[in-house]
């Protein structure tokens, strides 16, 4: 019998030493210890893996023990047992966007190119030929699709998901709306990927024919969490005519081919000037860059849109310019890329062989 | 390693013949079958491949002879996901990474 009395925290800390290989974290604050139990100078307890194949399994028993036998002072056996649970990856519920046929992402290589703007109006514009349309505002860092669109916080969310806002015929939804209060939150990694997760699969989009994604800028966790989530019919890439954001947006291109999205086309935004007196166009930056890199990328060009104040005046006032003036010559270039748009879906549409595996 | 062209990793059709067989014939015409314990044995995710090293930690010998697909399904257009017999449910297998590693005769050794 041992004169000294051992505790739990001691054996825990001794085996804060042991460290699982791959994980690069030690076993005891990756959770793996279980069933402590001391009894006298008797200590046993389970080391759960993270799968029954583990190859080093025998390695981290024999460190387990050792760890315990000489870090802790009175113990004069270990008994270790290994077990293993697997944990699930993140594997999420699909089924609630069964209903929706097309979803098309939005990017852009650099921020302030106007992608939000782009969103915005071609969600509009698809409703306003009778299509079923979402809305959604991934952009995490700088939500503005509810002031685009004029809409006020959805409802809570109930027992059975989110309900979305709706405005001019679209169903919106942001996930600025998941952000608490108006407090600014560092959105790291994690959170944005559970965010855009539930606001994808948590939210009662019902019956739809496309949803609209507003991505943030450049290249990023949130485009890959968006791919491995759902089904994305296609991405559409907004730059501006200054070399800068073309290549950049060259970028984006590249991410969407590697993870098998099919881009849909590129849309040249604040192409020429448009002069407001006299309906004049003037080539600010020289406009056509997009459309080239569109044809030697074999990629479709969608068309180009005006550099125009009321654009941006009437996005401001929440009401998107093609459905405020669509006989101008910006809502006319807006409902002129919409139908390409949805031409390319549609292509896609038929293109696309619905990823199903038969059982043979 | 050589580039794949888009043909070559898209999938036009992929079928399972129960949890011991998985066949995908690519856009380009070409067929792989994957037997089931050989494709566990090629799981990319961390717990099988050293993220420090890129040593294969499990490979086929080390997995039962009778591993079966318990469940598969597609991941966005770009990626299959697995769910085996043996509880090993963490690797998603690209369709690049698939065709690289179509185990037919004319395939393999040409890029290892
Ligand atoms: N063609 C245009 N003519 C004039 N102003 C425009 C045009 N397109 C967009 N704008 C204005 O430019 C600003 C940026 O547009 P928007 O917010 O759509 O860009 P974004 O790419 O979504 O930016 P962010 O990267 O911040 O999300 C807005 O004030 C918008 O009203
Ligand atoms: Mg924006
Ligand atoms: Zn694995
Ligand atoms: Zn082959």
């Amino acid at each position: 019998m041992s004169a000294v009395t051992i505790r739990e925290p001691q054996v825990l800390d001794a085996l804060r030493s042991v460290m699982d290989p791959d994980l690069h974290r030690d076993i005891v604050s990756l959770g793996f210890i279980r069933n402590l139990v001391i009894e006298g100078d008797v200590v046993s307890f389970d080391v759960n893996l993270t799968t029954p194949a583990c190859p080093v399994k025998d390695r981290l028993r024999e460190q387990s023990r050792q760890a315990v036998l000489q870090g802790v002072p009175g113990v004069r056996d270990v008994r270790v047992t290994m077990t293993a649970e697997v944990r699930r990856p993140q594997a999420p519920d699909t089924s609630a966007l069964k209903t929706v046929r097309n979803i098309v992402a939005v990017g852009s290589g650099k921020g302030g190119v106007g992608k939000s703007t782009v969103a915005a109006n071609i969600a509009v514009g698809l409703a306003r030929t009778g299509a079923r349309v979402g809305l959604l505002d991934a952009d995490i860092y700088g939500p503005s699709i509810p002031i685009l669109m004029r809409a006020g916080r959805p409802a809570e969310p109930r027992e059975h998901g989110i309900e979305p806002g709706e405005a001019y015929g679209v169903k919106l939804m942001s996930m600025g709306y998941l952000t608490p209060g108006d407090q600014p939150l560092i959105w790291r990694g994690p959170m944005a990927h559970k965010a855009l997760q539930q606001s994808l699969l948590g939210v009662n989009w019902g019956e739809l024919d496309y949803l609209i994604v507003d991505l943030p800028p450049g290249t990023g966790d949130v485009h890959l969490t968006l791919v491995q989530t759902v089904p994305v019919t296609g991405a559409v890439i907004v730059s501006t005519p200054q070399d800068v954001g073309l290549q950049i947006s060259m970028k984006t291109l590249r991410m969407f081919q590697q993870t098998k999205v099919p881009v849909l086309g590129i849309v040249e935004n604040m192409s020429t000037y448009v002069c407001p007196h006299c309906g004049g166009r003037d080539d600010l930056f020289g406009h056509g860059g997009a459309r080239d890199a569109a044809t030697s990328l074999g990629v479709p060009f969608l068309g180009e849109i005006p550099l125009d104040a009321a654009i941006r005046r009437y996005s401001d006032d929440g009401r998107p310019v093609i459905l405020a003036e669509p006989e101008s010559p910006s809502g006319a270039a807006f409902g002129a890329i919409t139908g390409r748009l949805a031409q390319q879906v549609s292509i896609q549409a038929f293109k696309h062989i619905a990823l199903t595996i038969v059982e043979e | 390693m050589t580039v794949l062209s888009p043909d070559a990793t898209t999938p036009v059709e992929i079928r399972k013949k129960g949890g011991e067989r998985l066949t995908i014939r690519w856009a380009d015409g070409h067929e792989s079958v994957y037997l089931a314990r050989a494709l566990r044995g090629r799981c990319p995710c961390a717990q099988c491949v050293s993220e420090t090293t890129g040593a294969r930690l499990v490979a086929e010998g080390h997995v039962r002879p009778d591993v079966a697909i318990a469940a598969a399904r597609p991941i966005g257009n770009y990626a299959l996901h697995f769910d085996w017999s043996d509880g090993h449910t963490t690797g998603i297998y690209g369709f690049d990474y698939l065709r690289r590693i179509c185990p037919c005769a004319a395939c393999a050794g040409a890029d290892a």
